[in-house]
C-alpha cells in the first residue's frame, strides 16, 4: 500500500511533464531478476481496440471531449485482449493518440478489465513547442522507435502485433518484424527514415536502437484490424504472417490454429461479440468462412475448433446463455458454412518476400495526400 | 439489432458476372448492416474476387455452385440440363429458407422459372408477374420517382380477369414500398377509356377493380398515357406488357440514333445538341434504369428482383437495396393481406346478392 502511494507519488512529476509535453514517458523494462515474457502482444488503440472517428475536424474534437465511459472497443476486442494477458504474456499499447489522452484512456482500460504493461502515447505537444510539424502525423519515426525501446526493455520470445488499415499500421510492422529478425540492415532502414521524413535526431536514435537490438525472428503474426474495409488483397504482399481480419473473431481463429489460444478462450470472444449485439451467430460462421477462403485458416482447423469448442460448451463455457441455441447447432451451422464452399481450394497466401520499404513508404504518402485532397483524413 | 435478411445473389448470372455482380454486393454489404449477401457461384473464382474489393467479410459469404447458365440459352433446357447451374441453387436456397430474397442479373426465362418451380406462390394469388419501370413525364411518392411501373411484362402470357386484379394489387404493393408512394395511381391498360372497352378480362378485371377501396384505381388508360405518367402501376397481360415495353425500348433507341444523325448531318443541328447537352445529361440521369436496381417478380412467397442482363456493379447494389427494402418492408405479407382483404370482400359481396337473390335480405336503397 505504501510502496503503491510511493511509486504514485515519484511517478506523478513524469506525468505532469509529459502533460505539459516537456517529457516523453519511456516504459519501465524489466525489473532486474525477472523472467522474460513468453509472449509479447503490441496493440495499437485508435481503429483497432477503440472505435474511433478521426475522418474530419468535428471528430477529432468530439474524440477529444469524450469520456472513458463513452468510448467504445470494438466487439470481441476486449475479450481477446483478456485472454491474452494470461500466463504471464505482456501487453504494450502504442497509441497514436496525444499524452494528454493518457486519463482518459487509462480510465476506459480499466472500465474494461484490461491490464496492461506498458502504454505509450504520441507527445504531440512537444512536437508543436518544437516546431516539428512534420513529425505531427508521421508514424513510422514515432511507432517503430517505441516498439524498439519496449523490446529491448522486455524481449520476448515470440510477439504478436495488432493494428488496423487507417495509418500505415503494416508497414511499420513488418519493418519491426524484419529489423528484429535481422532482415533489414542499418544503411536499408536509414533509406527508409529518409523516405519517411524522419528529423535528422530521430532517425539517429531509431538507427542507435535498432544497433543495440539483438536479433531474433520473434514477431510471428500481426493482425490489421479492417475498420475501412479495404480490400484484404492489398496486404498480400505482407506474406502469410500478416492477416487482415475484418472482426476479433477471425482473429481468435487464427490465434486458435497458432495455438495461441484455446477454444474456450475462443467461445468467451464470440460471445461478446454476440452480446454487442452487433454480430450474429450468421455473421461469426459467415466469418469463419472468409478466413477459409483467404487461406488464413484452414478446414481442418475450424473444424477442429468446433469439434474442441463443442467440449468446452459442455464444460460450462456457455452455462446461462439461454439466449443462444444449444451448441451442436451452433456448431452444425459453422460446418455448414465450410461445407457451402464445396471443395475448391482456398486463395494461395504468397511466400514472404523482402519488401521494399522505401517504395511501399512512398507509396503511402502518396494514398495519404490522395485521401486528403478528397477530404479524407 | 435490426432483423437480419439473408439476400442471395446469383453471382454468375449477367452480360458482365461474376466481376460487377461481385463488386455490387461487396458495396451492398458495406451499405446494408442488417443484410447478409450469398453469394452463388463457382466458389474458387468468387473466392478469388472479394479480396481485391472493399466489403465487409462478416456479411458477404459464398455458397458453391459449379456451373451457371448463359444468357443466350434456352432456360427450360438449361435448367434440365443443369441442375447444379448458380441459378437453381440461389433459388433452392430461398425455398429452403436459408434465404430470404433473391437477385439475378442472368438469363431472364431461366430465373424466372428456377422460381416457378421451387417457391410457392402467394394465398391469393394465381399468377406471377414481372414488373417493369419506364421513365415518364409526371413523377411520384416521396422520392420524387420518375419511374412508373408497368406489369406483366412476360411471365404470363395468357390472363384471365383475377390475374389482373392480382397484378394490380402486387404493383400496387411494390409502388407503395420501393416509391415511397402512399396511393399509386392503379390502371388497366386498354383501347380506350370507358370502363366496357377491351378484351373480355379487361372488363371484367375493371369491374372487379372499381369497387375496391384498398386499391387507388383509376380506371383504364391508353398507351399513349404510359409515357405521361397518367398511372403509377399500369396492368396488363404478359403479352401486351412484353410488346409495349419493347416498343418504348425502340423509341427511346430511335430518338438516340436520331440525335446521332443530327450531331452528324449539320453543324446547326450539333450546335443545337450542344447548347441543349446539360438538359440532356438531366434527362439521362433521370432515366438510368441502374438507379432502379430491377425488376421484381411479384406473387412469390419470396421477393425476386430480376436485374438488367447489362448490369454493372452499381446497378447490382441497388438491385440488392430493393430486394432488402421489400423484405425490409414486408412486400410479401402486404400483397398476400390485400388479396385476403379482396377476397373476402368478394366472398361478402357474393354473399349478398345470393341472399338477395334468394329474398332473405331487403333490397339496398339507392343511397346505399
Amino acid at each position: 500500500m505504501a510502496r503503491s502511494l510511493f511509486s504514485r507519488l515519484t511517478s506523478l512529476p513524469v506525468q505532469i511533464g509529459e502533460r505539459i509535453g516537456l517529457l516523453d514517458h519511456v516504459p519501465d523494462g524489466l525489473a532486474p531478476g525477472q523472467r522474460p515474457p513468453r509472449h509479447t502482444f503490441r496493440w495499437d488503440l485508435d481503429k483497432t481496440y477503440l472505435r474511433t472517428e478521426f475522418d474530419s475536424l468535428k471528430d477529432l474534437a468530439k474524440n477529444a471531449m469524450q469520456n472513458a465511459a463513452d468510448k467504445q472497443a470494438y466487439p470481441g476486442a476486449t475479450a481477446l485482449l483478456r485472454a491474452l494477458h494470461q500466463d504471464g504474456n505482456r501487453i504494450c499499447i502504442v497509441s497514436g493518440s496525444p499524452t494528454q489522452m493518457r486519463q482518459v484512456l487509462a480510465a476506459k482500460l480499466r472500465l474494461d478489465g484490461i491490464e496492461y504493461d506498458e502504454f505509450v502515447l504520441k507527445n504531440n505537444l512537444k512536437n508543436i513547442l518544437r516546431g516539428r510539424f512534420r513529425a505531427l502525423r508521421a508514424q513510422i519515426p514515432y511507432k517503430l522507435p517505441a516498439m524498439l525501446q519496449s523490446r529491448l526493455g522486455a524481449a520476448a520470445d515470440c510477439e504478436t502485433l495488432f493494428g488496423d488499415d487507417a495509418e500505415a499500421d503494416a508497414i511499420i510492422y513488418c519493418l519491426y518484424a524484419d529489423l528484429v529478425a535481422g532482415r533489414v540492415s542499418l544503411a536499408d532502414l536509414e533509406r527508409v527514415l529518409v523516405a519517411s521524413r524522419a528529423y535528422d535526431d530521430d532517425a539517429e536514435r531509431i538507427l542507435e536502437l535498432a544497433r543495440r537490438m539483438p536479433k531474433h525472428d520473434a514477431v510471428q503474426r500481426m493482425f490489421i484490424h479492417l475498420d475501412r474495409k479495404s480490400p484484404p488483397l492489398g496486404f498480400r504482399r505482407f506474406g502469410p504472417r500478416l492477416v487482415p481480419v475484418f472482426n476479433y473473431f477471425q482473429a481468435a481463429l487464427v490465434l486458435y490454429q497458432d495455438k495461441v489460444l484455446s477454444a474456450r478462450q475462443v467461445i468467451f470472444v464470440a460471445l461478446e461479440m454476440l452480446d454487442s449485439k452487433q454480430y450474429e451467430l450468421g455473421h461469426l460462421a459467415t466469418s469463419v468462412q472468409d478466413v477459409i477462403r483467404r487461406g488464413r485458416v484452414t478446414r481442418e482447423s475450424a473444424l477442429q475448433l468446433s469439434e474442441e469448442a463443442g467440449e468446452a460448451a459442455t464444460s460450462g463455457a456457455l452455462s446461462g446463455r439461454t439466449d443462444l441455441p444449444p451448441f451442436e447447432q451452433i456448431s452444425q451451422a459453422f460446418r455448414e458454412r465450410v461445407r457451402e464452399l464445396g471443395t475448391a481450394a482456398p486463395a494461395a497466401v504468397d511466400d514472404y518476400e523482402q519488401l521494399d520499404y522505401v517504395r511501399l513508404v512512398d507509396e503511402e504518402h502518396e494514398h495519404r495526400r490522395s485521401r486528403r485532397k478528397q477530404g479524407i483524413s | 439489432m435490426l432483423a437480419m435478411h439473408r439476400i442471395v445473389v446469383d453471382a454468375m448470372g449477367g452480360d458482365h458476372a461474376p466481376d460487377e455482380i461481385v463488386q455490387g454486393a461487396a458495396e451492398a454489404s458495406l451499405q446494408l448492416t442488417s443484410a447478409e449477401i450469398i453469394l452463388v457461384g463457382d466458389a474458387a473464382v468468387l473466392g478469388r474476387l472479394l479480396p481485391r474489393m472493399r466489403h465487409d467479410g462478416a456479411r458477404v459469404r459464398v455458397h458453391h455452385a459449379p456451373t451457371h447458365i448463359e444468357m443466350d440459352e434456352k432456360p427450360a433446357e438449361a435448367l434440365a440440363a443443369k441442375p447444379d447451374a448458380s441459378i437453381a441453387i440461389a433459388a433452392d436456397l430461398v425455398a429452403r429458407g436459408e434465404g430470404d430474397a433473391l437477385v439475378s442479373a442472368g438469363n431472364t426465362g431461366a430465373s424466372v422459372l428456377a422460381c416457378a418451380r421451387r417457391w410457392k406462390l402467394l394465398d391469393g394469388v394465381q399468377r406471377a408477374a414481372l414488373a417493369a419501370v419506364f421513365p415518364t413525364e409526371l413523377r411520384r411518392g416521396e422520392k420524387d420517382d420518375p419511374f412508373s411501373l408497368i406489369l406483366d411484362v412476360g411471365a404470363t402470357v395468357d390472363v384471365t380477369a383475377e390475374d389482373l386484379v392480382g397484378f394490380a394489387v402486387m404493383g400496387s404493393a411494390y409502388a407503395k414500398l420501393v416509391s415511397g408512394n402512399r396511393r399509386p395511381r392503379v390502371a388497366l391498360l386498354s383501347n380506350g377509356t370507358e370502363p366496357n372497352k377491351g378484351t373480355v378480362e379487361v372488363i371484367a378485371a375493371h369491374a372487379a377493380l372499381v369497387g375496391t377501396t384498398e386499391l387507388n384505381f383509376i380506371g383504364n388508360i391508353e398507351g399513349l398515357d404510359i409515357p405521361r405518367g397518367v398511372a403509377d402501376v399500369v396492368v396488363t397481360s404478359g403479352f401486351v406488357g412484353n410488346v409495349v415495353l419493347k416498343m418504348l425500348e425502340g423509341v427511346s433507341e430511335t430518338v438516340v440514333r436520331l440525335a446521332r444523325y443530327a450531331h452528324k448531318e449539320r453543324l446547326a443541328w450539333r450546335l443545337g445538341l450542344i447548347a441543349l447537352s446539360s438538359a440532356i445529361d438531366q434527362l439521362k440521369s433521370i432515366t438510368d434504369w441502374q438507379q432502379y436496381g430491377g425488376a421484381p417478380l411479384l406473387g412469390f412467397s419470396h421477393p425476386f428482383i430480376k436485374a438488367h442482363g447489362r448490369s454493372n456493379a452499381r446497378a447490382v447494389t441497388n438491385a440488392i437495396k430493393v430486394a432488402h427494402k421489400s423484405l425490409a418492408g414486408n412486400l410479401c405479407g402486404n400483397i398476400a393481406r390485400t388479396m385476403a382483404e379482396l377476397d373476402e370482400r368478394a366472398r361478402r359481396t357474393s354473399r349478398r346478392d345470393g341472399a338477395e337473390a334468394s329474398g332473405a335480405m331487403p333490397p339496398r336503397s339507392a343511397g346505399e
